[in-house]
């Protein structure tokens, strides 16, 4: 074992705790990069590995079949730019298809059939989950997740067309493209009326939509203008699938960077607390011949040591914290099967953080181990302590003149003796009480954001309607009569219904989800972000996804294939969430429902009535309604403000061991000052208040600062966490702040640094007096 | 570089030593304080040689320009054949490992190794492998009488014994020259006697000795020789007869 080791050894065998807060700052802030980074490289690496494996198109077009041929649009793709094509292949939709058997999977009330003789094409390759693909007439293969196409195929399984075309279910497959419902043959797509004709491109650039219409425009020129009536991009989907992880993104980055500087401030302040208080110790060890760079060596190994221990069990824990969040991060989210199980902490991340996290923390402690290199060694070993500087006691001289009790004096002076430790103290609070008003206003956003999307305020009962296919008994009761039974139970006030259905959009050869809603709609509809709400027929309300992917405004009008055919549809409002397009023509869209009927209702009460109680005698309506209260928090908000605040208590801990450590290296060094104190009579009551008053003094400036820094923080962030999950948010969700709050976070300074300093403020005033000055 | 030269001997003859201390001339300012004004002196191999004077003359700055902790504004400073004057930071260091021992008043051991390895860690620096640095530290333990003392921590040693361990350390290298600053300073009247018998069985063993003292008994006993030191100067340089002490008080037989 080397001469540097060993001192370095010895060294932090004399600062136990302080090398256990570095360690512990270091493995949580070592968690927080790997989850991170974990994440953001979730939100496109896993996507971009499983989309080529799967040879996806990058561009999903639809041409008019009666405005150019499959020859002609073959010979247009065959165009520079373009890598590969599949088709042009003919295309069904199917209206209101019906399903035979008793395991339905629920198809969409606008089906997308396309006619392809084999799966192994060179775009869109497709791989069956189960049974075979579809060779004859009156065949099908169902699009399905591969998860779903594990069930053994049922012999009984039909798709049922409008005209009454039975299609046996012969397999199943996962398009990643989403290319359609389902595939017959050519032939078999044909006799099903086929208008269109699908072709799928994968282009040589294709990182971006200008670039996907470049090329485009070059695998369509020379057909006719108005034949390509529709396309979809697979930027889409993967700009979906990043919603998952983009949840998360912004603040784990904020509280990742957070936990970076608190991390890089606690290493300044711990080596540089080392080299003050180690005069004597750094002089020893020149005296007997280390050298300078053998000096900064021990200084640097004292903290490198630890900060490696913290970083490696740091990174263990983020990696298995970082997958669980990856995979979390994708469930639930339309197509996130294709990626879930590729989704994990790339191998990249963990040299990244192994090296990095100790080099920044080498770094931290590069200018404090620097210091000691240049201390003169004569000045070292003959100082033996730090020397006290004359502005701390010019300061206590002043306050001493005060009215206040001589120990607040004494302490409110410490802060201005070392003023380079008072910043990176100060500092650490600041970022403490940033931290907390930040996830304080985050919890708060999230939890506005789904009382917001579940319309609490309004909606006090949900009562779902079974579906008899599903999840019997169904209900004896039609939509009318339901409406008027909810209606006449006690407390009711208003009553709406809604239905979900899939139908398509012109210009687009993606799915267009729609919500159909009727009853009092105008009383229970949600916020908007901007617009109104509907008033009339051919009037929608949109989805921030939809508005921003179909890039729409105000006034737009789109047309969407109806039960009655293609109809326009004015866009008079933007929603936060919920469905792509929201219509109450039930009319016209309740036939592209999967069940035809209304699927859930939602009830206001009056005040004063019990919902449970409600709930309760719904259930006695009709055996088929499920009533719940509405009110319960969603997973994904729970897992939010679970994350938030297991951080948030992280940096709290690690801001008030930031505050310790001060603490610890001020009373070490006026062991001597506390020990003649107390000979004269202090008592250690008025020892604990002088210490625990020279950081509360920081701890309030500190949250002076922070709160008004952390209402920033959240003002910046919530709006980039909507924007990745592709969501427009009122300003209302910003709108979380009162006075008493924002006094009691400012306030929270003083608690994180009166927490840090009593357990040394206690140890410095039980510390026998004789023994103090004995050894000094 | 070897030189001869002629010191005096307390008996008043002359001895030829090899000189292993020559400094010429020495100015240390601190501001517009001179600690050091213009100090020449040579130290011969096997002295022993005490500097007493007042606190604030300028001895632990003169032991400080010996020892190479600190460099002289004016004059150089060679000891054991190396100009110390012309040495980097590094250059001390590995100066300081090789040619020198010192022993403080206040031990200055490392608190968080137990004795062994405060004595160890210096054959360490010099390279010795951390076993046979351990041996050779175990010797001389067992040698100073403290080799018991091998595992237990600073803290819970006596003085005396801090003294010895600290002696231990200084002699680990073999250096060509002990330093000692008010060794028995810190130490009740016994473990002062046990360390001073320690410096005169060293210095009777050939090992060359310079003592900053304020201790007119440990001058007495331990050094053959006494420079005194004023504001900053060479008061007097004089032979003593250890031998001679009355009434607390030294009474040297000055031969100059």
């Amino acid at each position: 074992m080397s001469a540097v080791w060993r001192a370095s050894r010895a060294a932090v065998k004399r600062r136990r705790f302080q090398t256990f807060i570095l360690g512990v700052v270091v493995m949580v802030s070592s968690a927080m990069a790997i989850a991170t980074l974990g994440l953001l490289a979730a939100v496109s690496g896993p996507f971009d590995q499983a989309y080529n494996a799967a040879k996806g198109a990058h561009v999903v077009a639809e041409f008019d079949s009666s405005k150019a041929t499959a020859a002609q649009i073959a010979r247009a793709a065959n165009a520079p730019g373009v890598e590969a094509v599949a088709g042009p292949y003919p295309e069904a939709v199917l209206h209101s298809p019906s399903e035979t058997g008793d395991h339905p999977m629920g198809l969409a009330g606008s089906f997308t059939v396309v006619g392809r003789d084999r799966p192994d094409t060179p775009v869109d390759a497709l791989e069956l989950s189960a049974g075979r693909w579809a060779t004859g007439p009156g065949e099908i293969v169902l699009n399905e997740p591969s998860f779903i196409g594990l069930l053994a195929i049922k012999s009984e399984h039909e798709v049922v067309t409008p005209d009454g075309v039975q299609l046996k279910v012969v397999g199943y497959a996962a398009s990643a493209s989403q290319s359609a419902g389902g595939w017959v043959t050519p032939d078999q797509a044909r006799a099903l009326h086929s208008a269109s004709l699908q072709m799928l491109y994968r282009f040589k650039d294709a990182g971006s939509d200008s670039a996907l219409k470049a090329g485009m425009a070059a695998a369509t020129k020379g057909l006719p203008s108005d034949a390509l009536t529709g396309t979809s991009s697979y930027l889409a989907i993967k700009a979906n699938l990043a919603k998952g992880p983009n949840t998360y993104v912004p603040f784990l980055t904020v509280f990742g960077v957070l936990g970076l500087i608190v991390s890089v401030l606690i290493v300044g302040n711990v080596v540089s607390g080392a080299v003050v208080s180690g005069f004597r110790h750094i002089g020893v060890l020149k005296a007997l011949g280390f050298t300078p760079n053998q000096v900064t060596a021990v200084y640097l190994a004292m903290v490198t040591t630890p900060a490696v221990i913290g970083c490696v069990l740091g990174s263990v824990i983020g990696g298995l914290v970082g997958k669980k969040l990856v995979h979390q991060a994708f469930f639930g989210i339309f197509g996130g099967d294709l990626v879930m199980d590729r989704a994990t902490v790339p191998t990249w991340v963990y040299p990244v953080v192994l090296i990095g996290m100790p080099v920044l923390v080498a770094l931290s402690a590069l200018i404090p181990a620097m210091r000691a290199r240049r201390l003169p060694a004569a000045v070292a070993i003959s100082a033996g302590g730090a020397q006290q500087t004359g502005r701390g006691l010019a300061v206590q001289r002043r306050l001493g003149g005060s009215r206040l009790p001589r120990p607040v004096s004494l302490g409110l002076g410490w802060p201005f003796a070392r003023p380079g430790r008072t910043a990176l103290t100060l500092s650490t609070v600041v970022l403490g009480v940033m931290t907390v008003t930040m996830a304080l206003g985050l919890s708060a956003s999230v939890v506005k954001f789904g009382q917001m999307q579940k319309q609490t305020d309004k909606i006090q009962v949900i009562v779902d309607v079974n579906d008899p296919k599903w999840n019997p008994p169904g209900p004896t009761h039609s939509d009318d009569q339901l409406f008027a039974l909810l209606r006449s139970l006690p407390g009711a006030v208003h009553v709406s219904a809604e239905a979900p259905a899939v139908t398509r959009m012109a210009g687009s050869s993606g799915i267009v989800r729609v919500g159909v809603e009727s009853g009092d709609t105008a009383e229970l509809r949600p916020d908007l972000v901007r617009g109104r709400w509907i008033e009339g027929p051919n009037e929608v309300v949109v989805s921030s996804e939809f508005w921003h992917q179909h890039k729409v405004s105000l006034g737009d009008t789109i047309t969407l294939d109806t039960s009655d055919g293609p109809q326009p549809e004015k866009i008079v409002g933007e929603g936060v969430g919920g469905w792509d397009v929201t219509t109450l023509d039930w009319n016209r869209f309740i036939p592209l429902s999967m069940v035809q009927r209304a699927q859930s209702f939602s009830v206001q009460l009056a005040k004063g009535t019990d919902p449970q109680a409600y709930a309760t005698a719904v259930a006695r309506i009709d055996p088929g309604l499920e009533a719940t209260v509405n009110g319960a928090s969603d997973t994904i908000e729970k897992v939010i403000i679970s994350v938030v605040s297991t951080l948030t208590t992280m940096l709290i801990i690690v801001s008030s061991l930031g505050v310790f450590n001060t603490v610890v290296l001020n009373t070490r060094e006026r062991r001597k000052d506390l020990g003649m104190l107390k000979s004269i009579g202090m008592t250690p009551r008025q020892v604990i208040a002088m210490v625990v008053t020279s950081v509360a003094a920081l701890g309030a400036v500190g949250g002076i600062v922070g709160a008004p820094l952390g209402m920033l923080a959240h003002r910046i962030i919530i709006p980039i966490t909507g924007h990745g999950t592709g969501l427009d948010l009122p300003d209302s969700m910003l709108h979380v702040w009162n006075w008493p709050m924002v006094a009691l976070l400012a306030l929270s300074g003083s608690v994180i640094a009166a927490l840090g300093a009593y357990l040394p403020a206690r140890g410095a005033a039980k510390a026998p007096v004789a023994e103090v000055l004995r050894t000094e | 570089m070897i030189v001869t030269v002629l010191p005096m001997t307390n008996t008043g003859g002359y001895e030829e030593r090899e000189v292993v201390v020559r400094l010429t001339d020495v100015r240390k300012d601190f501001g517009d304080y001179a600690a050091l004004d213009g100090v020449s002196l040579e130290i011969g191999a096997g002295e022993s040689v005490a500097v007493m004077g007042p606190s604030g003359s300028g001895k632990s700055t003169l032991l400080n320009m010996v020892s190479g902790l600190d460099r002289p504004t004016g004059g150089s400073v060679v000891v054991g054949g190396e100009d110390l004057t012309r040495l980097n930071e590094k250059g001390l260091a590995l100066f300081r490992r090789r040619r020198i021992g010192m022993i403080f008043q206040f031990f200055n051991l490392l608190d968080d190794l137990p004795a062994l390895d405060n004595i160890a860690l210096s054959g360490q620096l010099v390279g010795l492998k951390a076993s046979a640095a351990r041996k050779r530290a175990l010797e001389l333990m067992g040698e100073l009488g403290i080799a018991d003392r091998k595992n237990i921590y600073p803290a819970s040693l006596s003085g005396g014994e801090r003294q010895r361990v600290a002696t231990a350390r200084a002699l680990m290298n073999r250096p060509s020259l002990l330093l000692a600053d008010e060794p028995t300073g810190a130490l009740d009247s016994r473990s002062g006697d046990q360390v001073m018998q320690l410096l005169m069985d060293l210095n009777q063993l050939g090992q060359t000795l310079l003592i900053v003292t304020h201790d007119p008994r440990l001058a007495a006993q331990c050094a053959r020789r006494v420079i005194e030191v004023a504001d900053g100067r060479i008061a007097r340089d004089s032979s003593v007869n250890a031998a001679v002490v009355a009434n607390g008080a030294v009474v040297a037989g000055v031969a100059r």
